[in-house]
C-alpha cells in the first residue's frame, strides 16, 4: 500500500517485462504439469486442459480487471482483503505464500529432472539421495542469494522468455507440421479414456499448469502505466499459456514419435504419452516430447533440457522473493507479525522472511521426497496415501493452495464490484448483469460466478483425489489460522473484522502514483457527483 | 519417410499465427494523453532540429549557445552549422580585408570546433562577409533549409540592460524557421562551465 512519506518503487517494468515476469513463473509450470496430467487423465489429458484452461481464462480475466483497478504489491490477497475484509485476505494471502513455498520445491525439483537429461546421473533410481541433495541444494543456493541480495536482472527474465516463446513455439510448430496424426488423437482419446476419478485428479493437476499469474499483479506497483499495460500483458499471457498447454496437450496424444518408445519398467510397449506420463518421466515431459519431434528434435535434444531448466530454476527463485514480498505486504497490511518487514541491515533484504519461507520449502521437500529415500516410509506412504509421493504430493499442494486463493479472488471480484463501483476499471471482464445495489447502479460479473464454481470444482477434486494434499493443504490453512489469532489477539486488533481503512483516499493515493491521471480524474469527478465534500477532502 | 498432415500443417500455422499476433497486440498498447503529448512533442523536435545553424558575429555572442546546439545536435542527429558573419561597413568595399574581425571568427569558431568535437557531432563552420548580418543569417538559413536558428544574446546586452539587438530581434521575426535565442541572465553562464566552453575558448587564444 503506498506510504506518501516513503520512497515508491520505480516503475520501470515495460510491457515486455511485466509479460516475461508473469512467463518465466507460468511458463515454467507446462514443465511440470504436462508429464502429472498425462499420466492421470490419460487419452482425456486434453479435456482436462481445456476444463482447467476455461476456468484459469476466468482467473486471468478476474486478476487483469483487479490488477488494473489496484495497481499495488500484494495481488491476490490486497484485492481479497479491500473486497472481503482482513480476515480473508489473510486466508487468500496465507494460501498463496503456500504456492510460493511449493513453487520453491517443485521447480527446483524439476529443474533437477530437466538437467538429469544432461547429467543423467541426478536421477538415478538406486542412488535416490543424488536427487534429494541435488534439489536441496539449489533451494539452499536460492535462499542464499536471496539474502544477500542477488537477483536475476529482469532483461534476463526477458531474454530467457523470449528463448522459451521461440522454442516452445517451433516445438508445437514442428510437432504438429511433421508428427501430428488427427486419427490418432481421435483413436487415444476413444480407447484410453480415464475413469471419472482420474479426469477429476488430471484436471486438478491441470490447473497447476496455470499458476502464476499472480506475479504479474505482484509487479504492478512496479509497472509503467499499469492500468493500461496490464490488460494487455495478462490477456497475452492467459492465451499464451492457454494455447501451449492445449496445444502440447493435443500433441502428445496425437503424436507419432521420431523414436521407438521405449518399454515400461515390465517390459510392455507404451505409447508417447504413456511414456510421458510415467514417474519417471512425468517431471520432464517437454523435453522428452520435444526430442520425439522429426528432425527439430536432434537440435531440441540439446538446448531444451537447459532451457528448461534455467526456466524452472527462474520460477523457483520467483517462489523465494514473491513469498518474502507477499510476507512484507501482508506484515504492511498488519496480517502477519512485523518480523516479515524486517530488513537485514547488511544485506538490506527481508533476511528472516526468506529464510523462514525456505525451510518450509525444505519441509515440503522432505515430505515430497521421504517414500523415495527410505522404504519404511514408502510403505506408509503406500498405506495412507496411496503411495502419493514426489512430485504428484508437490502438485496437489500447488493445486490446492492456488485453487482456495482464486476461490476468494472471484468472490473479492463480485464484491468489489458491488461495494466500489466507483473506482474506474479500465478493463472489465465482459457479460455482466446491471443492477442496483445499497442505491449504485453496478455490474453483476457473470463470469466471477462461473469462474468461482470452476474453481471450486478444482478444489473439491483435489480435496477428493489427494489422499495427502487434503491433509496436508487443510493443515497449512489450520496453522495460518492459529499464528493470525495470536498476533490479532496481541494487537487488540479484530480476529474477524478488519481494521479501519480510508479505501477512497488510498485509491486516489494509487492512482496518482501510478500515473493514470485519466483515470484519477474520473474516479474525483464520480466521487464528486456523490459526495462533492468528501472528494475535495480527499483531493 | 516423414509426411505433412494437412491437418497438423494447418494447425502448426495458426498456432503461430496465434501467438505472434497476441505478442504483437500486447507490445502495443493504447498510448495515454501524457505519452500523447510527449509523442507530439518528440517529434515537432525532430523536425525543429533537423538542420541547425549557430549563428556569431561582432554583436552577437553565441558561444554559450554552441554548447546547447551541440547537445541538441547530438541527442537529435542533426547538421549543424555554425557561421560567423562578418559585417563589412557599407564605406568599404565587399571583399575588403577586416583582419580582426576575421580574427575573432577563427576563434570563435575554433571555439565551436572543440566543443563540437567534444560533444563527438560532425560541425561545419564557414564565414561570412556581408552587408547586413541578418540578410547574411536569412539567406544561409534559405540555403541550407534550416529547421533552426541558434542565436546568443547582443555582446553589448549585458552592459546596456538590452540583451536583444535590432539585429537578433529582426532574424527572429523574419526568419522562416524556428529560432532559440539565448539570453544569460544577469549572473547566468548557462552550458558554458559545464562543456568547459571558456578553457576551451582561452586554450585555443593562449598561444
Amino acid at each position: 500500500m503506498p506510504e506518501k512519506h516513503q520512497p515508491e518503487l520505480k516503475r520501470s517494468v515495460t510491457p515486455w517485462g511485466s509479460f516475461s515476469w508473469g512467463y518465466s513463473d507460468v511458463g515454467a509450470d507446462i514443465f511440470v504439469g504436462l508429464g502429472l496430467v498425462l499420466g492421470a487423465a490419460a487419452g482425456a489429458s486434453n479435456v482436462a486442459f481445456l476444463f482447467a484452461g476455461i476456468v484459469y481464462v476466468c482467473i486471468g480475466l478476474a486478476y487483469t480487471e483487479l490488477a488494473a483497478t489496484y495497481p499495488v504489491a500484494g495481488g491476490g490477497q490486497y484485492f481479497v482483503m479491500r473486497g472481503l475484509g482482513d480476515f480473508l485476505g489473510f486466508i487468500a494471502g496465507w494460501a498463496v505464500l503456500l504456492d510460493f513455498t511449493i513453487d520453491v520445491t517443485l521447480f527446483a525439483w524439476s529443474c533437477v529432472d530437466y538437467l538429469s537429461e544432461v547429467v543423467p546421473v541426478l536421477l538415478n533410481p538406486i542412488h535416490p539421495w543424488i536427487h534429494f541433495i541435488a534439489v536441496f541444494g539449489l533451494i539452499a543456493g536460492l535462499c542464499l542469494l536471496n539474502v544477500l541480495g542477488v537477483r536475476e536482472s529482469t532483461t534476463f527474465n526477458g531474454v530467457v522468455s523470449a528463448l522459451d516463446v521461440i522454442s516452445e513455439t517451433s516445438i508445437l510448430f514442428f510437432g504438429f507440421l511433421f508428427a501430428f496424426r488427427p486419427e490418432l488423437l481421435v483413436h487415444t482419446m476413444t480407447t484410453q479414456w480415464p475413469s471419472t476419478f482420474n479426469l477429476m485428479l488430471g484436471a486438478s493437476y491441470a490447473i497447476i499448469s496455470f499458476v502464476g499469474l499472480e506475479s504479474i499483479s505482484q509487479a504492478a506497483q512496479e509497472t509503467q502505466r499499469p492500468a493500461s499495460v496490464i490488460p494487455r500483458t495478462s490477456i497475452a499471457l492467459i492465451l499464451t499459456i492457454l494455447i501451449y498447454a492445449l496445444a502440447y496437450s493435443n500433441l502428445a496424444l496425437g503424436m507419432v514419435p521420431w523414436h521407438q518408445v521405449p518399454p515400461d519398467a515390465m517390459g510392455h510397449a507404451q505409447t508417447l504419452w504413456q511414456w510421458l506420463g510415467n514417474n519417471d518421466n512425468n517431471g520432464k515431459a517437454v523435453a522428452l516430447l520435444a526430442k520425439e519431434v522429426p528432425y527439430f528434435g536432434a537440435l531440441a535434444a540439446l538446448y531444451v533440457p537447459i532451457l528448461g531448466a534455467i526456466l524452472l530454476l527462474i520460477s523457483s527463485n520467483s517462489g523465494v522473493f514473491g513469498s518474502s514480498r507477499i510476507a512484507y505486504a501482508m506484515a504492511n497490511a498488519k496480517l502477519l507479525p512485523s518480523i516479515f518487514q524486517r530488513v537485514n541491515r547488511r544485506f538490506r533484504t527481508p533476511a528472516i522472511s526468506i529464510i523462514s519461507f525456505c525451510a518450509i520449502a525444505v519441509v515440503e521437500l522432505v515430505f515430497a521426497a521421504w517414500p523415495s529415500l527410505d522404504p519404511g516410509a514408502a510403505a506408509f506412504y503406500a498405506k495412507f496415501f496411496h503411495g502419493e509421493g514426489g512430485i504428484g504430493f508437490l502438485g496437489d499442494l500447488y493445486a490446492f493452495g492456488a485453487a482456495t486463493s482464486y476461490s476468494f479472488v472471484f468472490l473479492a471480484l463480485i464484491a468489489l464490484r458491488m461495494n466500489d463501483p466507483l473506482s474506474p476499471r479500465k478493463f472489465r471482464i465482459p457479460f455482466n448483469i446491471p443492477m442496483t445495489y445499497k442505491g449504485e447502479r453496478v455490474l453483476f460479473p457473470v463470469i466471477g460466478v462461473l469462474g468461482f464454481m470452476g474453481i471450486l470444482s478444482i478444489l473439491v477434486f483435489t480435496i477428493l483425489t489427494h489422499d495427502l494434499g487434503r491433509i496436508a493443504g487443510p493443515a497449512w490453512l489450520i496453522l495460518g489460522f492459529i499464528i493470525f489469532v495470536i498476533y490479532r489477539r496481541n494487537k487488540g486488533l479484530p480476529v474477524f473484522g478488519s481494521a479501519p481503512h480510508d479505501w477512497r483516499h488510498e485509491q486516489i493515493g494509487i492512482l496518482r502514483d501510478a500515473g493514470e491521471l485519466e483515470l484519477m480524474d474520473e474516479y474525483l469527478a464520480s466521487l464528486k457527483a456523490r459526495e462533492p465534500a468528501r472528494a475535495t477532502e480527499a483531493r | 519417410m516423414i509426411a505433412v498432415n494437412p491437418i497438423g500443417a494447418v494447425i502448426a500455422l495458426a498456432l503461430v499465427l496465434a501467438v505472434v499476433a497476441t505478442l504483437w497486440w500486447m507490445l502495443h498498447p493504447p498510448i495515454s494523453k501524457v505519452q500523447e503529448i510527449a509523442r507530439d512533442a518528440e517529434t515537432e523536435l525532430e523536425r525543429m532540429v533537423g538542420s541547425i545553424i549557430v549563428v556569431f558575429s561582432e554583436n552577437i555572442a553565441s558561444q554559450h549557445m554552441m554548447a546547447l546546439a551541440a547537445k541538441l545536435a547530438k541527442g537529435e542527429r542533426s547538421e549543424l552549422l555554425a557561421i560567423y558573419v562578418v559585417s563589412v561597413p557599407y564605406s568599404l568595399p565587399p571583399d575588403a580585408e577586416m583582419t580582426d574581425e576575421e580574427r575573432r571568427a577563427l576563434d570563435a569558431l575554433g571555439a565551436a570546433q572543440a566543443i563540437a568535437a567534444k560533444a563527438d557531432i560532425n560541425l561545419r563552420t564557414e564565414t561570412v562577409k556581408a552587408r547586413s548580418t541578418k540578410q547574411a543569417v536569412l539567406d544561409i538559413a534559405k540555403r541550407e533549409r534550416a529547421n533552426l536558428i541558434v542565436l546568443g544574446s547582443f555582446r553589448e546586452g549585458k552592459y546596456t540592460g538590452a540583451p536583444l539587438s535590432r539585429t537578433i530581434e529582426e532574424i527572429a521575426a523574419e526568419a522562416k524557421c524556428d529560432v532559440i535565442i539565448g539570453v544569460e541572465g544577469k549572473h547566468g553562464n548557462l552550458l558554458v562551465d559545464q562543456l568547459g566552453f571558456e578553457q576551451v575558448e582561452q586554450g585555443e587564444k593562449a598561444p
